[in-house]
């Protein structure tokens, strides 16, 4: 086999994505098939709050599972460009051997398995906590809503990613393999196109360091940002509805902020300290001291961590707004929303804390990157 | 001054003795050609030397302090303060273009002249070409410049020849050879390629983790004197 089972169930982030989408969508999605047997019951002021409750769930549900997915397709392509320039040298080997592109692209069906495991596990996850959440949503006069297992819900949240996703890493792989063989022997990287104007003379070695670090891995930059987007946007809004609709449903949103967020900047920072290995361990052997090296390659992404908080921030007071004052405006019983200062100032005092933390604790892992072993293995 | 007293090092538990009993001294501002089989401990030998790594017991003085006696923290001062390193396999920052690479080591002895070391390796009409637009050759130029511009006391360099053609490889050499008698910096070069060595002032031997002979070489050869 080409690439081992191993390989393709490391994933652990995109596994934490695909959990966090369909431990959602299984809920919400089974509650509005089962909700929708008691519709000719409904009438009236009840007819309202029933109407709002299968917006909320329709639209928790597309939001939830459309971005989460699409963050894992970029987690995916990310991954897999890294796995090839990691593996040039092995895949070329390959290529020069006679395997073909497909051939190899087709071993790539493994990084499905992360997909399998995380919507498995979110599937199962979802049903446990149906019935708290079906208890949640009950609106009292309302005839009670029984819940039944759905089969077609297993088969799209967790047999349709699977495949989808595996299809979409082989693919992906067959265009991430059409490179020079001898330049892949030679363990060579894709070419980096960069645009980035050179500065002018006056920035010092380790500004640049700092910039073209991130001008060489976007994606990187695209994940801190993300990662404290959801974390703004969660943490705020799960302590807003703890307010306006219930403490599951805040503290559930919360956690999954929390999640998503250490992982996405847990794999962010994790992938740029590995891509640039081998440029902290020069500056080790030239002397740059333990700051300096921490310093160059974490201190840029702070403007775009705080700015994905700002984001956040935004997305979820115009998301809340929405909700309350459109999905819920005949509703008298939801109360008036406003942006929570207070939750403003607690997220953001949580941020900066768990930010640093999550900084020096890489900073430790850089400063450990080991100078001789790097350099014996390239 | 480099003095190392009975240096040993093992490796993977003691199944590896790399170094064993390796006592040395390299003059001021000599060359000095260490030589030996793969395996032989040369490369671990220039590591300690460095202070890129630790022997397990044993001595080094080098530029008048005692790396055996330092934390990491100190080595890497040291590292910092009065070493260069060129590598057989460049490690130039494939993002920054050739003068941002030689900026590594400018920066780090405050050198604003950092122009002059790239004008000497013959690179001036390259600054900003990225590593990938180089040769071979260019980029071994680019790490010789990056490693002078710190203005080391002592400059390592660990088979800087051995990814190159023999034309290459001998206008390399050529440069550091060049370069060298300009400014009178120590050099310690380790290399498996005996005919090198020819161009040393003292050439050490090693075999099995030991010093098995230093020759001194009276009249040392031109880069373009040696055979290949």
């Amino acid at each position: 086999m080409v690439i081992g089972i191993k390989d393709g169930v490391k994933l652990f982030g995109i596994s934490v994505v695909c959990f966090c989408a369909v431990f959602v969508c299984t809920f919400f999605l089974n509650y509005y098939i089962d909700a929708q047997a008691i519709d000719g019951a409904v009438s009236g002021e009840l007819r309202v709050l029933y109407d709002a409750n299968m917006t909320s769930a329709k639209f928790t549900c597309a939001i939830t599972g459309g971005v989460l997915c699409l963050i894992a397709v970029v987690m995916t392509v990310f991954y897999i460009k890294l796995f090839i320039d990691g593996n040039a040298k092995r895949f070329g080997i390959l290529k020069a051997m006679g395997y073909s592109d497909n051939k190899i692209a087709l071993s790539f069906w493994v990084f499905g398995l992360s997909t399998l495991i995380g919507a498995a596990a979110g599937y199962g996850a979802g049903h446990a906590i149906m019935p708290l959440i079906y208890r949640e949503m009950t609106i009292d006069g309302m005839p009670a809503i029984a819940i039944n297992y759905h089969a077609e819900l297993l088969a799209a949240l967790v047999v349709a990613p699977t495949i989808t996703f595996s299809a979409f890493a082989c693919l992906y792989a067959k265009l991430s393999l059409r490179r020079n063989v001898v330049s892949m022997i030679k363990g060579g990287k894709a070419a980096a196109k960069s645009k980035r104007r050179p500065l002018d003379k006056q920035h010092s070695f380790l500004a640049e360091m700092c910039l073209s670090t991130l001008a060489g891995k976007k994606s990187v930059v695209f994940f801190v940002a993300f990662a404290c987007f959801c974390y703004s946007a969660m943490l705020q809004m799960g302590l807003t509805m703890s307010d306006l609709s219930s403490v599951i449903m805040g503290v559930m949103i919360l956690v999954i902020g929390v999640i998503l967020g250490v992982t996405a900047l847990f794999m962010a920072i994790t992938t740029a300290i590995n891509a640039n290995k081998s440029s902290i361990a020069v500056m080790k052997a030239f002397g740059y001291s333990d700051k300096e090296r921490a310093l160059s390659l974490l201190v840029g992404y702070v403007p775009f961590a705080l700015l994905g908080f700002a984001i956040g921030t935004v997305y979820q007071h115009v998301l809340m707004t929405v909700m309350v004052n459109v999905v819920f405006a005949d509703v008298k019983t939801v109360a008036t929303y406003s942006f929570g200062v207070g939750y403003f100032f607690i997220t953001l005092g949580t941020f900066i804390a768990l930010y640093a933390c999550a900084m020096a604790v890489y900073a430790v892992r850089i400063n450990r990157v080991p100078i001789k072993e790097i350099m014996s293995n390239e | 001054m480099i003095t190392a007293t009975d240096l040993h090092k093992e490796f993977n538990g003691g199944a590896v003795k790399a170094l064993r009993g390796v006592s040395l001294t390299i003059k001021q501002g000599s060359f000095v050609a260490i030589i030996g089989a793969s395996g032989s401990g040369k490369s671990t030998l220039m590591n300690v030397l460095s202070g890129l790594e630790r022997a397990d017991s044993g001595t080094v003085v080098a530029c008048g302090q005692d790396l055996s006696a330092m934390t990491d923290k100190q080595l890497n001062e040291f590292r910092r303060e009065y070493v260069g390193f060129v590598f057989q396999q460049y490690y130039l920052l494939p993002h920054l273009s050739v003068e941002k690479n030689v900026r590594l080591g400018a920066d780090l002895a405050g050198n604003k002249n950092y122009l002059r070391e790239i004008e000497a390796v013959g690179l001036a009409d390259k600054l900003k070409a990225m590593p990938s637009a180089l040769s071979g050759g260019e980029q071994q130029r680019v790490c010789i410049a990056r490693a002078l511009a710190k203005k080391p006391q002592i400059l390592f360099l660990d088979e800087p020849t051995g990814a190159l053609d023999e034309s290459t490889g001998r206008s390399v050499l050529d440069y550091i050879a060049k370069l060298k008698a300009e400014r009178g910096f120590t050099m310690v070069m380790v290399t498996h390629n005996r005919n090198i060595a020819d161009m040393a002032d003292s050439v050490v031997e090693m075999n099995s983790g030991k010093i098995i002979g230093v020759t001194d070489n009276p009249s040392p050869k031109s880069a373009y004197e040696i055979g290949w």
